[in-house]
C-alpha cells in the first residue's frame, strides 16, 4: 500500500515535467490552489487592509474613519448637531404609545375643583390653595413630586383577571396649611400627611386618620424656609386632646376630611398632568424638536 | 394613662372631635373604666354595612357596633387586668351617617345622639346585651345610670338608646 502510494506520487512529480495531460491536470489543481493561499485570506484581505490603511495613527484618517463609522452605519443626523441611534427611534416610538396610553385614561385635561372657594395656584409641580375666611387666610401648599407611594397590594385574587386588579395610582402628597390671622407677624404652619395604611384600603381596625398632622409651629408670614428655631410640636407624643382641637381648628377653616379626599382627587390629576407633560418634553428632547 | 384612641374614616359627617373625646371619657369615669384604652372609629354607612355583614351577617347600616376585647364579661363585672396591654376594653364602630340620618328624621342634636350611641357602645364592651327582656332590662338600667350621671356632671339633657329604639343592636 505504501509502495504503490510513493509510486504514484513520482509518476505525479514525472508527469508535471512533461506535457500536462487532461486527466492528471485536473487532479493538481486543488493541490496546487490551496497550498499558495487559503481562499479566505484571499477575499478579504484586500477589504481589512484599505480600513487598515484608514486605521493608521494619522489624525486625519482617523477623522475620516469616525465619519465613515457614524454616517453609514448606525448614526444618522438630521443637522441638530444631537446622535439620532436606532435605540432612540424606538424610544420615542415608545413614548408615542406610552403619551397615547396616558391621554386616553386621562379624565379630563382640566384639574378637579376644589370645593369651598379654594383658588388654585400653579407653579410646575407645586400647587397653592388660598382661602380667605373673615380677616383670616389660610393657604395650603404641596407639591406632587415624590407624592405616589410605592405600591405595596398583593398578589392578584384567584379568578380576578390581573388587569382588573391593577390599583389605580394615587398621589398623596405632604401638605402644609398656613394660617394667618389679620395683624399677625406669624402664621400658625401644620404640617400634614397621608398616613400610608390609609391608601391599603382595608377594612381593618387599625386604620389611620385620612390625613394627619405630623408638626405644628409658627413660622413667619410667607416665608419659603421652615424657621429651625420656632418652637416646633410634634404630635407623636402629643396629648390626644390638643390633637382632636387642632383637627377642629382645621375642620373649622375647611381643612377636614371632604378637603383631603378632594386633595387626593387633585394632587392625582395634577401628578398625571405633569407626568404627561414631562412624557412629552423626553418625545420632543429625543426627536431634538 | 387611659387612652381613647380616635379614628375618622369618613367624610359624610363632620365630626368635632374634641368634643366626642371629652364625652366618651365623661362617659368612661362614670362606669368607673377610666385606666382602659379603647378605641373608637367614625365610619360611613357603607363600611358599616361592610362590618355588619362580616360579623353578624347582616347587611345593612347601623349606628354601632362594639368589638369588646373581653368577650364574656360578665355585665356589671370590670375586666380583671393583669398586664398593661390587658387593660383595653375594645373598640366602638359608629355609624356616624347612620346616626346622623336618624337625628335628621327626628330633629335629634347630632352630637349628644353621638354620646348616646357611645354610652350604649361602651355597654356592650362591658358585657351588657339585649337578646332577651331580662338582658334588655339590664342594659337599660345601667344606660339610664350612665346618662342620668352624664346629664348630672354635664347639664345635658340625655336620654338611653335602648328606651328609644328595641331593635336589635
Amino acid at each position: 500500500m505504501l509502495k504503490s502510494l510513493t509510486r504514484a506520487v513520482s509518476i505525479a512529480a514525472r508527469l508535471t515535467n512533461k506535457a500536462p495531460s487532461a486527466s492528471v491536470c485536473r487532479a493538481a489543481e486543488p493541490l496546487v490552489r490551496s497550498a499558495l493561499c487559503a481562499p479566505t485570506s484571499a477575499t478579504t484581505r484586500p477589504f481589512t487592509r484599505s480600513i487598515w490603511m484608514m486605521c493608521s495613527s494619522n489624525g486625519a484618517a482617523s477623522d475620516r474613519r469616525a465619519k465613515l463609522l457614524a454616517s453609514k452605519h448606525t448614526l444618522p443626523s438630521c443637522g441638530c448637531g444631537g446622535l439620532h441611534t436606532e435605540g432612540d427611534k424606538a424610544f420615542v416610538e415608545f413614548l408615542s404609545d406610552e403619551i397615547k396610553e396616558e391621554k386616553k385614561i386621562q379624565k379630563s385635561k382640566a384639574l378637579p375643583k376644589m370645593s369651598g372657594g379654594w383658588e388654585l395656584e400653579l407653579n410646575g409641580t407645586e400647587a397653592k390653595l388660598t382661602r380667605n375666611l373673615s380677616g383670616e387666610k389660610v393657604t395650603v401648599t404641596f407639591n406632587v413630586n415624590n407624592s405616589i407611594p410605592p405600591n405595596l397590594e398583593e398578589e392578584p385574587e384567584q379568578g380576578q383577571k390581573a388587569e382588573d386588579n391593577e390599583p389605580d395610582i394615587v398621589s398623596t402628597p405632604n401638605f402644609v396649611i398656613e394660617v394667618t390671622k389679620q395683624g399677625s407677624k406669624n402664621s400658625l404652619v401644620f404640617d400634614c400627611h397621608f398616613p400610608e395604611d390609609e391608601i391599603g384600603h382595608g377594612e381593618g381596625e387599625d386604620e389611620s386618620d385620612i390625613f394627619t398632622i405630623r408638626e405644628v409651629s409658627f413660622q413667619p408670614e410667607g416665608e419659603e424656609d421652615w424657621k429651625e428655631t420656632s418652637y416646633t410640636l410634634n404630635t407623636d407624643s402629643l396629648d390626644w386632646a390638643l390633637y382632636d382641637h387642632l383637627m377642629d381648628f382645621l375642620a373649622d377653616r375647611g381643612v377636614d376630611n371632604t378637603f383631603a379626599d378632594e386633595l387626593i382627587e387633585l394632587s392625582t390629576a395634577l401628578e398625571h398632568q405633569e407626568y404627561i407633560k414631562f412624557l412629552e418634553d423626553l418625545n420632543g428632547f429625543i426627536k431634538c424638536q | 394613662m387611659m387612652v381613647v384612641l380616635l379614628r375618622n374614616l369618613q367624610n359624610v359627617v363632620p365630626i368635632r372631635r374634641a368634643r366626642l373625646r371629652k364625652d366618651v371619657e365623661t362617659l368612661k369615669r362614670i362606669l368607673g373604666v377610666q385606666r382602659f384604652d379603647m378605641g373608637i372609629v367614625c365610619v360611613d354607612n357603607r363600611r358599616i354595612q361592610h362590618i355588619n355583614n362580616i360579623y353578624r351577617k347582616k347587611n345593612m347600616p347601623t349606628d354601632v357596633l362594639s368589638f369588646p376585647f373581653y368577650e364574656d364579661l360578665r355585665p356589671g363585672k370590670l375586666p380583671c387586668a393583669l398586664h398593661r396591654d390587658e387593660y383595653n376594653l375594645g373598640d366602638l364602630f359608629l355609624g356616624v351617617e347612620y346616626v346622623m340620618q336618624q337625628c335628621q328624621e327626628r330633629s335629634w342634636d347630632f352630637h349628644a345622639t353621638l354620646t348616646v350611641v357611645a354610652a350604649h357602645g361602651i355597654c356592650h364592651l362591658l358585657g351588657y346585651r339585649h337578646e332577651t327582656e331580662e338582658e334588655w332590662d339590664e342594659m337599660f338600667q345601667k344606660e339610664n345610670y350612665i346618662l342620668r350621671e352624664f346629664n348630672r356632671l354635664t347639664g345635658s339633657h340625655l336620654e338611653p338608646l335602648t328606651k328609644r329604639c328595641t331593635g336589635d343592636r
